[in-house]
């Protein structure tokens, strides 16, 4: 067994008793990564990690993250590192800064040694659509079966015992849909909870910081390092941290779980709803009180559009500055239109193109009253009826997703309530902006599928609590490919 | 004239703050291209904007100064557009709501007020700057980000002296208040004027044209009244004005055509997801206002009140805040206001035109024209004195007392010194006595002559009649 197999916490008490030395373990998740097969990576960090891995000498007990090596998904501003969102509008681009989550991994020690493979500029959620080709799902060897996105190859990173730990970001689920097909934790904390800053933008009022690790232990441990205001993001917010890692062994007698009828009704996956209900019934059996909740049925199916609506406005206001003018591939023109022209025409592919044109749509003049202002009252009136129900209860649980892991080939019907609400539930958090996490619940054919909590703003401990009594139940503690397959 | 000019003025002001409206990049004026940049200010990919309160606090004064309704929450609007001058893609201002609305300033011309509605007041980003060569254009980023004020009129302007006075009013006040340079010729200050023109009585508006690219408040008027006679030559043979943007000419002294208005730009502006709404205490609004550097016409009121100032020299000291402030230095070490009041605007101003210096670059300071008044005042020096010491301190940057010894003209103006010359020269004079008492006039003259000549001139002159003629009485 390598110590990669670990769990963060788990390694980090190896590396304090100085069984393995960072240097060890950058050296070993480096030959691992490079070894996988599932087109995760953008670039490896190989220097940087050495560098950074042998001058750690002295292990930190107090310190989690000291030494232990990480993945960063490549919307991730870092400095002197090609940074391309896995877009050729960003070819050789090398950023001047580190985003303030990198930088303050890089405070803690950890080490870096990969950027990962993303749906084009975070743009997708089917891990297919990077520059560099599809991403695969680890657990499917044929690879058919698609991780989802679009934090696609962080995704495969932790679940193929690559590093514990990686970066992701999470626009509509990009981080706890993939983490409920590759059998993770994925979390996704409060909007403002985590700084934005160097972060590439999609739609900034949706895009949250997320994260994959396989416990629930290591997504509190890894709360406590990247949260926090920061001065570079003016949206984060100035509340305390918690001892998450501490509050995470509470019980949860009395805690009011609900569950929103209507969207597991919507879920024909026999496996998946039979799993669900034995985390219930676990969870009843730990004291919490689970209710069944309504929301208005035609109101989760607008949950799509208005995302869509939303999303591509802000993706192609953010996305302007990637003209070909200040950084990145240079096309020459007689005037700077074609100059941006070319550029953004070789830059970016068609199905980018769409959704800018979609973007754009929705702000005209002429119908922004009924596309793009609508779409933001709709989510406003999403957001009340949410957090109506977190009035009454402590957090919302629900499958994170109608089944496992698609096929590529697999084409769902994109209009069925299935595809509407079940494929789509998972965007209130991001309309919300609240705590969002995915664990573990369950198989279908080798393949993993979770179930999702969601809290009240700023509420991660309780979140993580509730997690981690599923977590618990089910057992599915340091799940990954190499364990299932043991 | 059979028609009626409807103007209205859209300046924009380009703040002096420490750093930039979005960025930590300082803001600097005329440093080597491209060395005030951050990753911000060139729309690095997850770069985020972060308000300058300095920017807010100054928005706020200059709203005040306008009487305008400060919004409690300040909020920020994306403008969407491409070129490449814009790093972003889109500029961050604000659309929706302005910081400042409803708002109004007066202006005297020709001795009649007029009340000039301002529509809104709002903060945004500068561009950076472009320098087109022949082959290719030069980007300069220090200027992307610098905060700007844009202060909207309602189409309430008639004339080019109107427009020109409104202008000149809003210099006044962002250069008293500190918030910015003011310099047109420098593009810290810009007007674009919207202008079209109606017959007498009619109220639906004509046809209106933009003019860009006005860098004086002369040019202003200048252009405007082309721009009238322009319209109305048109209108009166028959021909539609075209709604276009047209450009000053500084040397031809006329509008040119840069482009022909089709519709207007769709800016797909919303709302800054970047930047949450800032709520605005009472205290805050308060404390930006109060805090204010004082704005010319309360110092006007001053100065009129407090030192007897004329209208006319109190209006040209704050015709420029730098000579304000030149006044109120020296004001404070010498109570002869009204003198100071006359060096100032009469001697420096000379002065400054004759050699195109500003008063920042004027090497007498108020202290030493403070001293140099009192001198006057003092009967220590006579005009004449003065102005040669004045030219001696310019040259020399001497203190006026030393300057004055070492031109040996400090004037005597005690009396008993004064008294002993007169007593002399007339016991050396008993002709003269003869003739002053045989009622020649000239003997007077004479003996002041003398006693000047005696004295090199260094003696008050007046006192010297005055003494002189009761002595002559007594004799």
């Amino acid at each position: 067994m390598s110590y990669l197999d670990l769990t963060l916490a788990d390694l980090h008490q190896a590396l304090v008793a100085k069984k393995v030395t960072p240097l060890q373990l950058a050296a070993e998740a480096l030959k691992r990564a490079k070894a996988n097969g599932d087109n995760a990576f953008e670039r490896f960090m190989e220097n940087e990690a050495f560098a950074i891995a042998s001058a750690l000498k002295e292990p930190e007990a107090n310190n989690p993250f000291w030494g232990i090596p990480f993945v960063i998904k490549d919307n991730f501003s870092t400095k002197g590192i090609e940074t391309t969102a896995s877009s050729n509008i960003l070819n050789g681009y090398i950023p001047s800064f580190d985003a303030t989550v990198v930088a303050r991994l890089l405070a803690a020690h950890a080490v870096p040694i990969a950027k990962s493979t993303l749906d084009e500029l975070a743009m997708g959620g089917s891990g297919t659509t990077g520059h560099k080709g599809p991403t695969f799902n680890p657990y499917d060897p044929k690879h058919e079966r698609m991780i989802g996105g679009s934090s696609c190859g962080s995704a495969v990173s932790v679940c193929a015992n690559i590093v514990p730990f990686a970066l992701g970001s999470d626009t509509g689920d990009s981080v706890r849909k993939p983490a409920s097909f590759a059998g993770l934790v994925g979390f996704k904390p409060t909007w403002g909870r985590i700084s934005r800053f160097g972060l590439f933008p999609f739609a900034p009022s949706l895009d949250h910081v997320g994260y994959f690790t396989r416990s629930v232990e290591d997504a509190a441990l890894a709360l406590a390092v990247i949260a926090g205001s920061d001065i570079e993001d003016a949206t984060t917010s100035h509340k305390q941290i918690e001892d998450y890692t501490r509050l995470l062994k509470k019980d949860i007698k009395g805690v009011k779980i609900a569950v929103i009828s209507e969207v597991v009704e919507t879920i024909r996956n026999k496996a998946v709803i039979a799993a669900f209900d034995e985390t219930l019934t676990a969870l009843k059996k730990q004291g919490a009180i689970v209710s069944y909740v309504s929301l208005d049925k035609q109101m989760l199916e607008t949950i799509f559009p208005t995302y869509l609506t939303l999303c591509c406005a802000e993706a192609t206001s953010n996305n302007a500055n990637l003209d070909g003018i200040k950084f990145g591939p240079r096309f020459e023109g007689k005037t700077y239109q074609e100059v941006m022209l070319k550029a953004r025409t070789a830059g970016f592919s068609e199905l980018i193109k769409r959704r800018f044109v979609i973007g754009s749509f929705a702000l005209m003049r002429e119908n922004q009253d009924v596309l793009f202002l609508r779409a933001q009252k709709n989510r406003r009136k999403i957001v009340n009826a949410v957090n109506a129900i977190l009035k009454d209860h402590d957090v919302i649980y629900l499958p994170a997703a109608p089944g496992i892991a698609p096929k590529f080939l697999e084409s769902g019907d994109r209009l069925s309530d299935t595809y509407l609400i079940a494929d789509n539930h998972l965007v209130l958090g991001n309309f919300s902006g609240l705590p969002s996490i995915t664990i573990p619940i369950g198989f279908e054919d080798k393949m993993p599928f979770g179930g999702n909590v969601m809290g009240r703003a700023f509420e991660e401990a309780l979140v993580l609590q509730v997690a981690e009594k599923i977590e618990n139940a089910t057992g599915y503690r340091n799940l990954s490919v190499k364990a299932v397959n043991l | 004239m059979n028609f009626e000019a409807v103007i209205g003025l859209e300046i924009h002001v380009e703040m002096k703050t420490k750093s930039k409206m979005f960025s930590r990049a300082p803001v600097t004026f005329g440093a080597l291209p491209n060395t005030s940049v951050l990753p911000l200010d060139m729309a690095f990919p997850g770069t985020m904007p972060v308000v300058n309160k300095q920017a807010v606090i100054n928005a706020i004064r200059v709203s005040n100064a306008l009487h305008m309704e400060i919004d409690r929450e300040i909020w920020f609007d994306r403008k969407n557009y491409f070129y490449s001058d814009l790093p972003k893609g889109f500029q961050i201002t604000q659309a929706r709501r302005p910081i400042g609305s409803n708002g109004w300033l007066d202006i005297e011309v020709d001795g009649v007020t007029k009340h000039v509605d301002i529509e809104r007041l709002h903060m945004e980003e500068d561009t950076c700057m472009q320098h087109h060569l022949f082959d290719s254009t030069l980007l300069d980023y220090n200027r992307a980000g610098i905060p700007l004020i844009e202060i909207v009129t309602r189409p309430t302007i008639r004339s080019g002296a109107e427009a020109m006075k409104y202008v000149e009013k809003i210099r006044s006040i962002v250069t008293f208040a500190d918030v910015s340079d003011g310099k047109m010729e420098e593009g810290s200050l810009r007007c674009d004027v919207n202008i079209s023109l109606r017959p007498y009585g009619v109220t639906k508006l004509g046809t209106k044209c933009e003019i860009k690219n006005l860098n004086s408040i002369v040019a202003i008027e200048k252009a405007i009244e082309f721009e009238i006679k322009r319209q109305a030559e048109l209108l009166l043979s028959g021909q539609p004005v075209e709604q276009e943007t047209r450009r000053y000419e500084e040397v031809k002294k006329e509008t040119v055509l840069m482009r022909k208005k089709t519709d207007a730009v769709d800016y797909k502006y919303f709302v800054e997801p970047n930047l949450v709404p800032i709520k605005l205490s009472e205290k805050f609004i308060q404390d930006a206002i109060t805090s204010c550097p004082e704005l010319a016409d309360s110092k006007k009121a001053r100065y009129i009140k407090d030192y007897g100032l004329s209208d006319y020299d109190a209006s040209i000291i704050l015709l420029d805040k730098e000579v304000a402030a030149y006044f109120d230095r020296s004001v404070k070490l010498s109570p002869h206001s009204k003198l100071l009041a006359n060096w100032i605007t009469v001697d420096i101003a000379g002065y400054s035109n004759k050699t195109g210096k500003t008063i920042r670059e004027f090497s007498v300071s108020p202290e030493h024209l403070a001293t140099l008044v009192s001198m006057i005042d003092k009967g220590q020096i006579s005009n004449k004195q003065a102005r040669q010491i004045f030219e001696a301190m310019i040259e020399q940057h001497g203190e006026p007392r030393a300057l004055a010894d070492k031109l040996g003209m400090m004037q005597v103006s005690d009396e008993s010194v004064i008294l002993a010359h007169i007593k002399d020269t007339l016991d050396a004079n008993p002709q003269s006595i003869e003739d002053f008492k045989a009622g020649k006039e000239r003997a007077v003259g004479f003996l002041v002559g003398q006693i000047m000549k005696k004295t090199g001139g260094k003696i008050n002159p007046g006192l010297t009649s005055k003494l002189l003629l009761e002595e002559l009485k007594k004799r």
